[in-house]
């Protein structure tokens, strides 16, 4: 029902137990990187990232939009996999999935191209690792009628070759980065021709990009902006919580920059719903059990404003991991202080773990789902298991990012293991 | 009510002479609060100008309590000293027993909130034991239940810094977050921090703001035309105050 779409965002920041750290230039900078956002980011989002209002309106194209495009997203009772995991707790989940791009992220991409197209830019453009992002900006700019570009971490350039036809066929262009279109990609090339790139190198290619062109940057994650986009899913399911007299007392997300997680728990944070939030990991990448916290780059090349945030620092080159979407070395700062201050648990788990929960997954419920979903599964069913040790009935929620349809390779891969 | 001017300036700067001039034309042009920066070791949340501005008075000068002592003769309003907590919190109370013996009279840092949460009401303390007031630093960064909180310790007013930094436009919706504020203390609001242009303080004090803050404005107008300008830009801003009377 459309009726579920909320009509406003949340943002979480009022709400916090302690003050956000606000973005910072280095002590040695001589230009204001604060400033230089002005002239990367849409107007409109960048005021949206300062906000401190609670709830933002979304403009009325923009609801058309999330409707086209997918919205609501079912929100399902996973029946045969309690069963299988012969489990008292219940599971629900949230299906991203849904969505014509395959993911969450078109509930940030659609507002930011929106915003973007708003000021007359012609072109925006991004960067992408799994590919998700750049789908769904590369849909959200056709939606907008203006063009796109896409830097694509070269791992997964070269793993998903079906990513890279869906974003050309949405009509974006393209990259592998690091790339030759950029200086800061040829820099890296020269140091390590067979780099398999990071979401870090590609944004700061993506940047670069848009600086030199007069172009406009779409943010995928970490900024607060696209958290404050991501409440969409949140705000929706405690409708349909409430819709089916409901109420989830764990909340799971998986968590690259932070943005599926933050989008869809913040609003529960937020109202007291729940009493267990869970943000997922990847063991491959320890960005919860080995992060520092403290102010460092968004971007590898250092020239967005430095964030207050758990991170394995800018340089870290992720191993290259399937799950692309988590190949990340930070993490979103609201979310970074919701794990320090413990109200958001932390697990991590293992490509081989994540491929199992996956494949019971997609055999109970006939959904498969995206490798950095299926972190999100995976903890669930500890909970699950957990529930069934404890003879406790907990209501489980979790978010399913996105589908795996593009990720067949990955599975034909942990198969043959 | 007359809405109150509160004029921040580098202590020292650009020099001396012209620093101790416009402290005196400063308060003849109705100035109601001034804000003495004194230069911390990194000015974390501050922009190019000001931080600039710091590098510029540490270079020339050693001893900024005696400049502080000196600004004391030139006005009777009162002073607040801003500057950082990191790096001077183990020496604290020796900080604020020499600044108010200089004759300060109240004490302004911005990172108190954000980087010390958990002991920060240690601290304000120990200001208001010196006899200083401590004027709290809020942002759109800060929660709500928070700045509540804060803001019946915060004397002579509430500071609310509008944006990330000095001196850096970034677009925020100034009335909105100004009657935000507002609808969540009961004391003396001061709108600063990033505040650009007229428009930007017509419309805080139409949201209900006190006052306002300016400084990186008068950094600016000192480097364009010396004293005269900064001076010019203090009057400007006092006029605009006056319509709003």
């Amino acid at each position: 029902m459309i009726e579920f779409i909320p009509r406003y965002w949340y943002n979480i920041v009022p709400d916090l137990l302690r003050p956000l750290p606000p973005p910072r230039d280095p002590e040695d900078s001589n230009f204001s990187r604060i400033e230089l956002l002005n002239s990367i980011i849409p107007k409109e989002v960048l005021r949206q990232q300062f906000t401190a209002e609670r709830y933002v309106k979304i403009p009325d194209n923009v609801m058309e939009l999330y409707s086209l495009a997918g919205r609501p997203t079912p929100l399902m009772r996973a029946k045969n996999f309690e069963e299988a995991l012969d489990t008292p707790a219940k599971i629900y989940f949230k299906y991203e999935g849904a969505t014509h791009s395959g993911s969450h992220k078109i509930n940030t991409a659609i507002p930011q191209a929106y915003f973007a197209k708003e000021e007359g830019v012609e072109r925006v453009v991004t960067e992408t690792g799994a590919g998700q992002w750049g789908t769904a900006v590369a849909l959200a700019a056709s939606l907008m009628k203006i063009r796109s570009t896409v830097f694509m971490v070269r791992v997964s350039y070269e793993q998903k070759p079906g990513r890279r036809t869906m974003m050309n066929l949405y009509g974006a262009e393209v990259y592998p980065s690091p790339s030759e279109i950029t200086e800061y990609g040829r820099k890296e090339l020269r140091k390590n021709p067979s780099n398999p790139g990071s979401l870090g190198i590609a944004m700061s290619e993506a940047i670069e990009h848009v600086i030199n062109n007069g172009y406009r940057y779409l943010v995928g994650s970490v900024m607060e902006v696209v958290l404050l986009h991501q409440s969409v899913i949140g705000l929706e399911a405690i409708n349909q919580f409430d819709y089916i007299g409901e109420t989830p007392d764990v909340l799971i997300g998986c968590v690259g920059g932070g943005s599926n997680f933050a989008g869809f728990s913040y609003p529960f944070i937020g109202s007291k719903r729940g009493s267990r939030y869970i943000a997922v990991g990847s063991s491959e990448i320890k960005k919860f059990s080995k992060g520092v916290y403290e102010y460092d780059f968004p971007d590898s090349a250092g020239l967005l404003p430095m964030l207050k945030m758990i991170t394995l620092g800018k340089d870290y080159v992720p191993p290259p991991i399937y799950s692309g979407g988590l190949r990340y070395h930070g993490l979103a700062p609201t979310l970074s202080l919701l794990v320090r201050d413990k109200t958001v648990e932390w697990m991590e788990f293992s490509e081989t773990e994540i491929y199992e929960a996956a494949k019971l997954f997609a055999r109970t419920q006939g959904i498969v789902p995206a490798p950095e979903s299926a972190h999100a599964i995976m903890a669930a069913i500890k909970v699950a298991q957990e529930a069934r040790e404890k003879k406790e009935r907990p209501v489980i929620a979790f978010n399913l990012s996105g589908h795996g349809l593009l990720d067949l390779s990955y599975y034909q891969k942990m198969e043959a293991k | 009510m007359k809405k109150l001017l509160v004029s921040y300036m580098t202590l020292g700067y650009p020099n001396e002479a012209d620093y101790l001039n416009f402290i005196k034309g400063a308060d003849e042009l109705g100035t109601d609060v001034f804000e003495l920066g004194y230069p911390p070791d990194f000015a974390k949340y501050d922009g190019p100008l000001i931080r600039k501005s710091y590098s510029k008075v540490k270079s020339a000068y050693k001893n900024f309590s005696e400049l502080l002592s000196k600004s004391r003769n030139f006005t009777k309003k009162k002073i607040i000293v801003l500057t950082y907590l990191e790096g001077i919190q183990n020496n604290l109370d020796e900080f604020l027993k020499n600044i108010k013996s200089y004759g300060a009279d109240g004490v302004l840092f911005p990172d108190l909130l954000v980087d010390f949460p958990e002991s920060y009401s240690g601290y304000i303390k120990q200001i208001s034991e010196r006899k200083l007031e401590p004027v709290i630093f809020v942002s759109p960064f800060v929660p709500d239940r928070l700045i509540s909180e804060v803001s019946a310790l915060s004397r002579p007013f509430l500071y609310y810094g509008i944006r990330p930094t000095t001196g850096i436009v970034t677009p925020v919706g100034v009335g909105t977050l100004v009657k935000r504020v507002k609808n969540l203390i009961d004391n003396k609001l001061i709108v600063g921090f990033g505040l650009k242009g007229d428009d930007d303080i017509r419309e805080s004090l139409s949201a209900g703001a006190d006052g306002v803050a300016v400084g990186t404005a008068y950094i600016e107008a000192f480097e364009g035309a010396g004293l005269k300008g900064a001076l010019d830009a203090v009057k400007k801003v006092r006029n605009i105050l006056d319509e709003f009377e």
